[in-house]
């Protein structure tokens, strides 16, 4: 299941776009991650990884209006794709079954 | 509220470096964020993060790639151009070759020129200041109306300019007192220097590249002298020699060397090896108080920086009106100054004698204005020869791309469009061509340095200035040569084209017809230029000049005691078996240092004085150099101190007939300007005429023979400075031995410096010499490219001509005439070229030959000549491919239709 392995920032961010369900844009999505996460997000490596989950088909856009705020630049939405949530769905199951195998006694040791 | 805009050149650097496709987006995240952080932090805050946040978009998979990836501009077309241009070049490769072979034909005879004629049009452009640099040029009038114009001016004209006029910024000082034995006093070897002399200014005046020590104090003290590199390594063989010590032999007190420089560049008109101070000489009381009177002498060149606003002309009759005022000048005299331009030494010094020098001291060699401009013309024709060249053929071989051009225009090409299609390919023709002869002129440099007697380097010799000229002028005759093509192959309508219609081009040819009669017309010249040239040298070599120039060693007499004890040396030089005569003079005939001048008349005579040359020379002087007598006798032996010879013009000029007349001579020059012989102005020197020679061309042929006056060895005038050996041809550089041998005996500081006479004479002619080579070989060059364009237009006729041809063969038609027919056109026009080359040569010969005082004249065969030679170069190329098209098989030509 190689293809569908997701590194970490890639994760978050197709899991912002998901729960963004259909409003998920550029600086929409950085200020959800902002926001939640509190991790400073640059614009040149969220664009870089939603292309790049975009070109492994985990993720569809779809252009927006063009809007007074953006100075006449259209917005370009995203989506999760089916295969995206397989994606996601692999990297949760994956987690989980580590966090099971963990025993209890490392957990205890904080 | 009016929104803050962010900076536009940062998204403009966004658009130039963002994936297209992605920029918009990109681009709007950008604004949105950049809007709410102008209201959140303020706009400068807000243009910081813009800047950063547009840096880190700098990163792969955002970065567009590399620009021919884009979607086709209107530049992208070049790219097709190319492509085009390439594939039609490679197409036909007969025609490209002759192209591209012309081309660097010519470009390879421009560029070598074009070097020579740089380097000779930048003489001394290497100093700082050079262009506010002046030579001061005295002319004077003296009462006898006789005027003079010579480069140089007084001592006191240059100390006090400074002062007196505001516009002089300094002045320099140089004087060329004679020759002398520079010398290690701890290891002498002699060898003859020409001594330099000048002010301690005169290294800041000009920017002679000092390698050690200071120019500024240099030759501010007494004692104290400047060498040159090469110098240095002659006499102590290492370059590190500040501080040590040389000498004069003739002075008594060693020079301290306070600084070494560089070498002088091959343009310059300054040749030193050494400068001694001045202030050497000032210690000497006479020449201080002769020099502080010195107003209007001319025993100094004086170099003047003026400043950046001054006028050089008014400067100069400030500089007249100062010398007026102080000198004390004899009734009757006209003096003035002038300013030369540094810059114009080299080549404008017509009439302009070299003075402040010893007469045993060189000329500063010139160059020859005419020269120059026949050489840049010539290069320049060449050049067009090429070009027009690459015009016929391309424009006599537009049909075959007729149906190219159609099809180009039917699919949308504009008219731009194919204008600059051919001009890229006539760009990709010259370009080559150029790189090519690049290669060549470095292959060629070796061999023409040897031949112009220079030093060039490919790049070094010439500055960058002189190959993007070059490149400039190279680029613009391709496109003036594609350029006419261009235009004529844009202009038919795609309709025609395409149905197959012949494209009627009548006016076209007649403007081929012009060019190819151009090129042969600028041929037949030079090959005309280049006979008469050869004939003239030849001439000058080889006319009779009334005396025996072969075989004849010249030895300099350059220790005192050479002079002294010359019987002694003589006895001994005639004992040599390989030695025919010896003679002692103080002048040769063919002589390259100047000749002293002497004013005279008859005894008893009523007339002004007149002028002539003199030369002192001894009773085997006639018997040595073969100068034959017409009356009277010989010198004979010590009581002849008060005869003379005269030679036949001297006769002429005095009026004298017969021996036996006394002669008065009152005054010599032996620079420029006469003076009394004797110290009592009343008293002149005056001896019997003894015997009248022929004439003999004792200066070169360029002058006419003037009068000679043959004094005895033992003058008031002037001593001997040469013995002239007359040897046998067996077994030269024994005999040279043996005749060092015996100088050396005599002194033993002797440097022994000879010539042989005839090659010192070949000098005078050597630029004539070069010029008739180079232009022999750029006639070559310019009737070879003629002819490349020749045989690819009577190819391409040929070829459009086949069927016409097989026809008239089915019909009958012999050989010979189908031949006649495809010459007849191209020999036409040669024809026509012949005529009007002729008058124009003859006129360019006639006006150059005047320069000479003994010429050829122009013999009316050489016309015929060249006509024949260019018609038969020109018949060759074309008949070679008549034959070949008329003896094809007509069967095959005409079975295709």
């Amino acid at each position: 299941m190689k293809g569908i392995q997701l590194g970490e920032f890639e994760e978050i961010v197709l899991l912002t776009v998901g729960v963004l369900h259909g409003t998920a844009y550029g600086v929409a999505i950085k200020d959800e991650i902002e926001q939640r996460l509190h991790r400073e997000v640059a614009i040149g490596a969220l664009q870089v990884t939603l292309r790049r989950l975009e070109s492994k088909g985990f993720l569809k856009s779809k252009q927006g209006d063009t809007n007074e705020t953006r100075r006449g630049r259209p917005k370009l939405f995203f989506e999760v794709t089916a295969y995206g949530k397989k994606a996601l769905e692999y990297s949760k199951e994956s987690r989980d079954e580590l966090w099971k195998a963990l025993p209890k006694l490392v957990l205890k040791l904080k | 509220m009016r929104r803050a805009d962010p900076p536009r050149f940062i998204l403009r650097f966004l658009k130039w470096f963002c994936r297209p496709d992605y920029h918009i987006h990109i681009e709007g995240d950008l604004l949105e964020i950049y809007d709410r952080r102008v209201e959140d932090l303020g706009r400068s805050q807000a243009n910081l993060r813009l800047y950063k946040d547009v840096i880190l978009l700098c990163r792969p998979g955002i970065l567009r790639s590399a620009r021919f990836d884009q979607p086709l501009t209107i530049n992208g077309m070049f790219k097709s151009y190319f492509v085009i241009g390439w594939r039609s070049l490679w197409k036909s490769k007969l025609y490209s070759t002759l192209n591209v072979l012309g081309l660097t034909f010519g470009m390879t005879c421009f560029l070598l020129i074009g070097i020579y004629v740089y380097d000779e049009l930048n003489f001394d452009t290497h100093h700082k200041d050079g262009d506010r640099i002046y030579r001061v040029i005295t002319n004077e009038k003296n009462p006898n109306n006789e005027a003079t114009t010579v480069a140089a001016a007084g001592y006191m004209l240059a100390e006090e300019a400074t002062q007196a006029l505001p516009e002089v910024e300094m002045t320099a000082r140089m004087q060329r007192s004679g020759r002398g034995n520079l010398i290690d006093p701890e290891n002498p070897v002699h060898v003859q220097e020409t001594i330099t002399i000048a002010d301690e200014n005169f290294l800041q005046l000009f920017d002679f590249p000092v390698l050690e020590g200071d120019k500024r104090t240099a030759l501010a003290e007494p004692n104290t002298i400047v060498i040159t590199e090469d110098l240095a390594v002659r006499i102590f063989a290492r370059k590190d020699v500040i501080n040590k010590n040389v000498q004069f032999e003739h002075m008594e007190t060693p020079l301290k060397i306070t600084a070494v420089l560089k070498n002088h560049p091959q343009n310059s008109s300054f040749s030193f090896t050494s400068v001694m101070s001045i202030a050497t000489l000032l210690n000497d009381e006479n020449f201080k108080r002769d020099a502080q009177s010195d107003w209007a002498s001319t025993s100094f060149t004086v170099y003047t920086l003026l400043r950046p606003d001054a006028n050089p002309d008014s400067v100069s009759r400030k500089i007249t009106r100062l010398v007026h005022g102080n000198a004390t000048l004899e009734p009757g005299t006209m003096l003035s100054h002038s300013m030369q331009p540094l810059k114009d030494i080299h080549l404008k010094s017509a009439g302009i004698a070299d003075g402040a020098r010893n007469s045993n001291v060189d000329n500063i060699p010139q160059g020859n204005p005419v020269y120059i401009t026949v050489f840049s013309f010539t290069a320049i024709f060449v050049l067009l020869i090429a070009g027009i060249n690459y015009t016929n053929l391309t424009t006599a071989r537009a049909s075959s791309r007729l149906k190219e051009i159609g099809v180009r225009k039917a699919i949308g090409a504009v008219r731009g469009n194919l204008v600059k299609q051919f001009l890229i390919e006539s760009l990709i023709t010259t370009v080559i061509a150029f790189f090519i002869s690049v290669l060549i002129v470095a292959l060629l440099l070796p061999v023409f340095n040897d031949f112009v007697d220079k030093k060039f380097e490919l790049f070094t010799s010439v500055g960058f200035v002189f190959w993007a000229a070059a490149v400039a002028l190279i680029i613009a005759i391709g496109l003036l040569s594609g350029g006419y093509a261009a235009i004529l192959l844009s202009r038919f309508n795609p309709v025609s084209l395409l149905k197959g219609l012949k494209v009627k081009s009548g006016g076209d040819f007649s403007v081929r017809k012009a060019l190819v009669v151009l090129q042969f017309t600028i041929s037949t010249i030079m090959i005309i230029g280049t006979i008469v040239l050869f004939m003239q040298v030849r001439f000058l070599n080889d006319s009779e000049l009334g005396f025996d120039k072969n075989l004849m060693v010249v030895i300099d007499v350059n220790v005192a005691k050479a002079r002294s004890n010359f019987e002694w040396v003589k006895n001994e030089m005639s004992k040599v078996s390989a030695v025919k005569h010896v003679s002692a003079t103080s002048r040769v005939p063919g002589e390259w240092k100047s000749i002293p001048r002497i004013k005279l008349k008859t005894e008893g005579s009523t007339r002004e004085l007149q002028m002539a040359y003199t030369i002192a020379a001894d009773k085997d002087f006639l018997g040595t150099y073969e100068i034959e007598l017409l009356k009277g006798r010989n010198f004979q032996n010590d009581s002849d101190t008060m005869s003379v010879i005269i030679n036949e013009a001297a006769a002429k000029m005095l009026g004298i007939t017969d021996v036996s007349n006394e002669v008065m001579i009152p005054q010599v020059a032996r620079n420029q300007f006469f003076t009394p012989i004797y110290d009592d102005a009343n008293t002149s020197f005056n001896p019997r005429v003894v015997g009248i020679v022929k004439d003999f061309h004792f200066q070169s042929l360029r002058a006419k023979i003037e009068p000679l006056i043959l004094t005895y060895h033992s003058n008031p005038i002037f001593p001997i400075d040469y013995y002239s050996v007359k040897i046998y041809p067996q077994n030269i550089q024994p005999t040279l031995d043996k005749l060092k041998a015996i100088m050396l005996l005599n002194d033993e500081r002797e440097p022994f410096e000879y010539h042989f006479l005839d090659d010192q004479l070949a000098l005078f002619y050597i630029e004539d010499q070069r010029s008739q080579t180079i232009l022999g070989w750029v006639a070559i060059a310019s009737v070879v490219i003629a002819c490349l364009g020749l045989f690819g237009l009577a190819t391409y006729s040929a070829e459009q001509r086949l069927k016409e041809i097989g026809m008239r063969k089915v019909l009958g038609a012999n050989l010979l005439s189908i031949i006649a027919l495809l010459s007849k056109d191209f020999v036409k026009l040669v024809l026509i070229a012949c005529c009007i080359a002729f008058p124009v040569a003859w006129l360019g010969a006639t006006l150059w030959l005047q320069e000479y005082a003994y010429h050829i004249n122009i013999e009316w065969w050489v016309f015929p000549l060249a006509g024949i030679i260019a018609t038969g170069i020109a018949l060759l190329t074309v008949s070679y491919q008549a034959i070949k098209a008329a003896v094809v098989n007509p069967v095959k030509i005409l079975r295709s239709e």
